[in-house]
């Protein structure tokens, strides 16, 4: 894993990792666990009626879905912006899907 | 499977006894001393553990195993606290199968996965159904929702006239999203196949999904 984290860093030197986030293809379904990427889509779904926002994140390993309850959209975060989500994923599909993660913007 | 359960009233300890029985492994939380007192003393339900504590508490689902839970069931009398316990198993945990007891049934719209349930089930809505099942002949019964309402279970009596008697299944054109699960006849299950031949009085169970009832309806009552 630190292998593959300084290769992503020599690559992208700009990007500076968020503390204590693993890359995405390391994250398990279950474990509580930190990720930091890139938003690559959001979509705003109702689910059963009542709203919800529906985020991907990417980083250079993979993708994953953070969903929050109950809103359409959350102040900071945008496509394209640099954030920080961190709760216990569900395997949804072929991807990580969290419900509710804590989350943080990181620099862009 | 390992399968925690909120509430030992006597619907979660009904099903920690049932549950345990068929092999599983159950743990039934309670926050009255003397229920779980009584439970642990007379080892009733055989086999299940106990644990005193708050189910609406991260802490005592943590102590309790909610990581590694294959079910969680959240049946209180108190319609608030199976959602809290829902939405926590699913938020904190990612507990894969969350089935909450609805016991107002005005408050059935918010049993769904906004609140990390998966499974809601309303005994009132359960009751009138199964009574509706019982004193209605030749029309369409719903008895059960799944999936939010995405999937409808239905029951339909075949009267006298219903166009789908003498029909083979296959003839009786249902829409692509509905199937039927099963017809019984004279107190059999018949296990339907395209040929199986409908007769007046069987009752046929369909599986419907999506807005497609009026279709069913049409073939099976008329």
């Amino acid at each position: 894993m630190a292998l593959l984290r300084r290769k992503r860093d020599d690559q992208h030197p700009e990007a500076v990792p968020a503390p204590n986030s693993i890359p995405m293809c390391d994250a398990a379904p279950r474990q509580r666990v930190c990720v930091a990427g890139k938003v690559v889509r959001m979509t705003a779904r109702p689910t059963s009626g009542q709203p919800a926002l529906a985020v991907s994140i990417s980083d250079d390993t993979g993708t994953v879905t953070a969903v929050w309850t109950g809103r359409r959209e959350i102040g900071g975060i945008t496509l394209g912006r640099r954030i920080a989500i961190s709760g216990v994923p569900v395997k949804r599909g072929d991807h990580l899907e969290f419900t509710n993660p804590d989350y943080t913007l990181l620099p862009r | 499977m390992n399968v925690i359960i909120a509430g030992a009233g006597s619907v979660g300890r009904y099903m920690a006894g049932q549950l345990q029985d068929s092999g599983h492994n159950v743990t039934l939380i309670d926050n009255d001393t003397a229920v779980v007192t009584q439970g642990r003393a007379t080892r009733t339900p055989v086999g299940v553990t106990w644990c005193l504590g708050d189910a609406c508490e991260v802490a005592t689902l943590t102590g309790v195993g909610a990581a590694q839970a294959d079910v969680v069931a959240a049946v209180t009398g108190d319609d608030e606290d199976n959602l809290v316990v829902s939405l926590l198993s699913k938020q904190e945990f990612a507990v894969p199968r969350v089935v909450a007891r609805v016991n107002n049934p005005k408050n059935e719209w918010m049993f769904n996965d906004m609140w990390g349930v998966d499974v809601s089930v309303s005994t009132p809505h359960l009751l009138t159904g199964l009574v509706e099942e019982a004193v209605t002949v030749g029309s369409f019964v719903r008895l059960l929702s799944l999936e939010g309402g995405k999937a409808r279970l239905a029951e339909v009596t075949l009267a006298t006239g219903s166009p789908a008697i003498s029909k083979e299944l296959t003839d009786l054109g249902l829409p692509r999203e509905s199937t039927v699960v099963a017809v019984l006849r004279d107190g059999h299950v018949v296990v339907p196949r395209g040929d199986t031949l409908l007769h007046e009085g069987d009752e046929v169970l369909v599986l419907v999904t999506g807005g497609v009832e009026d279709d069913v309806r049409r073939a099976l009552v008329g």
